[in-house]
């Protein structure tokens, strides 16, 4: 079974929030208005976030992207009272809506912020917009198609994507990638099997040295960074 | 055992006002949360940042409230102290109610409350490594416990009201410490992550729970014209005195481990932050040094009016100490990555005290109201006066 990971090579990255704006289109992330933005009632599966360091003239700043980090020991699994969020046998961390019931307490126990709460019903052209991706028909229907407030939300790492390749047999990671990945133009993502050694995301991590967030908590998660 | 209780007659003016007076409250808040769930939790104060709000704090309130008055009422039926005896029906009965409040509290919170009975499929749809379902499993036991502990009291089955009374108090522990666990076992929140939180909630819910039992039965053997031996509020107090240094203690040792790091920056913006007045003027100052100054003054210590003030008080901090730990506790930004997070990922959040979370709350507090009028109604939980000039049968008439 593979293990799916993610590597964002921060030297490539130039926060140009590509990777948030394909994820919201990809998987039908409400927009938010502003209002929603200043009371951070916004959804984001996906969020870039900027770093500086030090003062002016010798300032330093880092952009991060953010998608979940579906960790090994996640907090949000352990929490989650319903079976809600779990951890699929490749890896990935999901979450069912049908399971929920909006208790909240992996956003508070996740440790990087990249869990939304569902706050309000959406507009409903916002669901069915005529520029979805034209084959989303070829890939079949959305695993979880109706989207409702009052429940939590997170990056999937596209699993639908990774699902829709393995069956019709496509190599994931060169052919079938998420949608951050594939929309990346600076190619900074790369997205594979972390367990399979001849993989680009494991080439990779043997190279360079590489980070992870928080990882003082011990989460073990699958997005790697290599700095700059 | 020789003690006779009855029930109000409830056929007052000022029973009925209340009693309506509650109901439109309740009415009110039930709308209130219907528009909440119809239309989303928009409309509430919580956000992405600060995922819990006021009904949170409200039912982890409640619970305290109500474990403390559980915990209390076992000083009679199962330490035999006879003084309190007058007292521990009405404790028993206000405990059920209370917890009753804090289930509907957590029902409230859940952005699908329809779901809610999937925190009760214990073992077969539940995680149980999670400590909400842990908890559920404590509140739905403590609530039945509680009705068979009152039903056995009602009863005067002596012997099972002694057993059914240990059971209750050390459940009663356990729901207030597994609710302190769902808080103090989050690594990910610097305030909330605590080994002592259990212990601190626990305590917490003994202070809490005592001085609202100090209340309700100065005030409805007010209300009722009943005589109140005035011995067993002052030694209530002495009572609350201890339990409020130990919950002090307790409270000092935490905040002291978190000004170390690397829990110091979320701890220190709760102290200068924009919360501070609520942890420095609600927790600190009403619910430990002002009602500890009054409690141990030589002549306001030994009034009953000076043990109401102080009861109040720790009944309002204690309510600060709740919102003080979940949402200053959730409102300080992760620290994603070592610097200085620029833009709104960087920012504390902030929680706006909107109109229908306002009354939605209210709406617990009245419906509580109503169960506890109906009660005094219906069941016999107040004392009948023997020393003073009241009979039974007059008692009965008021």
């Amino acid at each position: 079974m593979p293990r799916w990971g993610m590597v964002i090579d921060l030297d490539k990255c130039v926060g140009c929030q590509a990777c948030s704006t394909a994820c919201k289109a990809e998987n039908n992330v409400p927009h938010g208005s502003p209002d929603d933005q200043r009371l951070r009632r916004d959804i984001y599966w996906n969020k870039v976030i900027a770093v500086t360091n030090g003062k002016y003239p010798r300032v330093n700043t880092e952009l991060i992207p953010m998608p979940c980090m579906h960790c090994d020991h996640a907090p949000c699994v352990t929490v989650c009272p319903a079976k809600a969020t779990y951890r699929r046998e490749d890896g990935i961390i999901v979450q069912d809506f049908r399971r929920c019931i909006g208790c909240k307490y992996c956003i508070v126990a996740c440790p990087y912020g990249a869990r939304s709460f569902n706050s309000k019903e959406q507009e409903e052209k916002e669901y069915h917009r005529p520029d979805l991706p034209p084959d989303r028909n070829v890939w079949g229907q959305w695993p979880f198609p109706t989207r409702t407030h009052g429940v939590v939300e997170k990056c999937t790492f596209c699993f639908h994507r990774i699902d829709q390749g393995i069956k019709e047999g496509k190599k994931i990671g060169t052919e079938v990638v998420p949608a951050c990945v594939e929309d990346c133009p600076a190619e900074a993502r790369k997205f594979g099997d972390l367990d399979d050694t001849h993989s680009e995301v494991s080439r990779l991590l043997s190279s360079r040295g590489w980070i992870r967030l928080r990882e003082e908590l011990d989460t073990k998660c699958k997005v790697y960074y290599l700095p700059r | 055992m020789g003690s006779v209780y009855s029930k109000i007659d409830g056929k007052s003016r000022e029973f009925y006002i209340l009693l309506i007076l509650f109901s439109i409250f309740t009415l009110i808040g039930f709308i209130c949360f219907m528009v909440s769930y119809i239309s989303g939790h928009h409309v509430l104060g919580s956000s992405n940042i600060i995922p819990w709000g006021m009904p949170i704090i409200i039912t982890i309130y409640l619970i305290g409230l109500s474990a403390g008055s559980l915990i209390l009422s076992a000083l009679t039926y199962v330490f035999g102290k006879e003084e309190y005896r007058p007292i521990a029906r009405l404790a028993v009965f206000l405990a059920i109610i209370l917890i009753f409040g804090a289930m509907i509290g957590i029902a409230l919170d859940l952005g699908r409350p329809e779901k809610s009975w999937r925190l009760f499929m214990f073992f077969v749809l539940n995680n149980m490594r999670s400590m909400f379902a842990l908890n559920g499993i404590l509140y739905g036991g403590y609530f039945l416990i509680g009705m068979i502990y009152l039903g056995a009291i009602f009863a005067d089955k002596y012997k099972f009201i002694k057993t059914m009374g240990k059971i209750a108090i050390f459940w009663a522990a356990l729901v207030h410490m597994g609710t302190g666990a769902i808080f103090g076992f989050i690594a990910t929140r610097p305030i909330f992550f605590s080994p002592i939180k259990p212990f601190e909630f626990l305590s917490a819910a003994m202070v809490s729970g005592l001085a609202l039992l100090i209340i309700v039965v100065v005030a409805i053997f007010k209300f009722t014209k009943r005589n109140l031996n005035k011995d067993i509020i002052f030694s209530l107090s002495r009572l609350l005195r201890i339990l409020i240094i130990v919950l002090a203690v307790m409270v000092l040792v935490d905040k002291l481990t978190h000004l170390y790091s690397p829990h110091r920056e979320p701890t220190l913006w709760l102290f200068t932050g924009p919360y501070s007045w609520i942890f420095w003027l609600l927790q600190v100052g009403f619910a430990y040094i002002f009602p500890l100054l009054i409690l141990f003054h030589p002549r306001y210590g030994k009034t009953l009016k000076g043990v109401m003030v102080a009861a109040f008080l720790v009944v309002i901090g204690i309510f600060g100490e709740r919102f003080s730990l979940v949402i200053p506790g959730t409102a300080y930004p992760l620290p994603f990555y070592p610097g200085k997070i620029e833009g709104i990922w960087g920012m504390a959040g902030s929680f706006p005290i909107t109109p229908v979370e306002s009354f939605m709350s209210l709406g617990i507090f009245t419906l509580m109201g109503l169960l506890f009028l109906v009660g005094l109604k219906n069941l016999e939980l107040l004392p009948v006066d023997e020393i003073g000039e009241q009979t039974s049968e007059i008692a009965k008439k008021i």
